[in-house]
């Protein structure tokens, strides 16, 4: 029991870590990863029960893991190699954000095999004392939350992008930080599941029913 | 009946997907008699999939995952050379969006990773591609309007 206790001790701390982009963003009173994770989990309840097929124990459970490495792990940004050492250099960072992160194929394989042997590390560190059987099981769905190994991993993995979309349009409306259009061509190339597609349709329906369908 | 969904696979991920199925298959005919396996020393394998040694639920719901996929699969092929200069599944394409060039592959959903700039022929995005030439205009409206310019295509052989 006190290895499972000092584990929720571990994890605790992500209700209150700011996710980094909204930081970068200059985002006032930002979720939490803790919080993100919590409206994934429902998310994928919610938009799985539509979609039907998946085993829902498995669903919920890797929504509430998925990004539990982060206790250790640095919370990349795709934007990362582009941004200065220093983040107070404010001006600088604000051209950043403007425009689309732009790398070549190569650049993009790189930086993600970095970004996932770092929070595999970080994984297995936050997990190393928890029962055996435990441990695999969550290292199991982390894994397949994040090679898409099961339909299960392949609907969370895509679910927490429109979460993430759906926080960022709600910065946007309120806050008027992000550049909404970004997100906009973002979403429509990374998402495919026509449930989660639909779901998106219905966001922009809210959100940008007053914006002209011009460029 | 309901018709299953049809899975396209590059050469390179239909054949890895067919050993991952069969060192899976194996572990799991070790597991039933008790045998220590032997079959995870091969290169073709992520170490990582470890967890599969021990964690019985996952080793069965990736088994069943790649049994309907293997059942399914449809091979993207190169297009023959008269056809190259149209975008298929398996181009690599280099697009003008908002003033700059970005390059992308376009795969079937089962591999699109668009952190590794591979996107799904079923996204919007990819799904407006398909059947375009160099110099064509795609707008995507969501409604806001997003123009893509196609540049460049190739495929890898």
């Amino acid at each position: 029991m006190k290895n499972i206790l000092n584990f929720l001790l571990d994890i605790g701390r992500l209700k209150g870590k700011e996710r980094r982009g909204w930081l970068l963003h200059e985002i006032k009173k930002s979720e939490s990863t803790a919080e993100h994770m919590f409206r994934t989990a429902l998310l994928a309840w919610i938009l799985g029960k539509e979609k039907g097929g998946l085993n829902w124990e498995r669903l919920l459970k890797m929504a509430l893991i998925h990004d539990i490495c982060e206790v250790y792990a640095f919370d990349a940004t795709p934007y990362d190699p582009l941004l200065p050492k220093s983040l107070k250099k404010r001006k600088k960072i604000r051209e950043i954000l403007k425009k689309w992160p732009k790398f070549s194929l190569f650049q993009k394989q790189k930086r993600e095999l970095a970004k996932y042997k770092d929070e595999l590390k970080g994984l297995e560190k936050l997990i190393s004392h928890l029962p055996s059987g435990l441990k695999t099981e969550i290292k199991g769905l982390w894994l397949d939350y994040e090679n898409g190994l099961t339909k299960e991993g392949r609907f969370v993995k895509q679910v927490d992008k429109v979460e993430n979309y759906l926080q960022g349009i709600e910065y946007w409306k309120k806050q008027g930080k992000i550049q909404y259009k970004l997100w906009k061509r973002w979403s429509r190339e990374i998402i495919d599941d026509p449930i989660l597609l639909k779901f998106i349709k219905t966001i922009d329906q809210k959100f940008f029913a007053n914006i002209s369908s011009k460029k | 009946m309901v018709q299953e969904r049809e899975y396209y696979l590059t050469e390179q991920g239909l054949i890895r997907l067919k050993a991952e199925y069969q060192h899976l298959r194996k572990l799991k005919s070790a597991k039933i008699t008790g045998e220590v396996p032997k079959v995870w020393h091969s290169e073709d394998l992520n170490p990582e999939y470890l967890s599969f040694q021990e964690d019985v639920g996952f080793l069965e719901a990736r088994l069943t995952d790649l049994e309907k996929v293997l059942r399914t699969a449809k091979l993207i092929k190169t297009p023959p050379k008269t056809k190259r200069d149209m975008i298929n599944l398996g181009a690599t394409v280099a697009v003008e969006v908002d003033g700059n060039i970005d390059e992308f592959t376009i795969v079937g959903s089962l591999e699109a990773n668009p952190s590794l700039g591979k996107i799904s022929n079923e996204s919007p995005v990819g799904k407006a591609l398909l059947g375009r030439r160099i110099g064509d205009e795609v707008i995507i409206s969501s409604p806001i309007q997003v123009l893509y310019k196609v540049k460049k295509i190739r495929y890898s052989s």
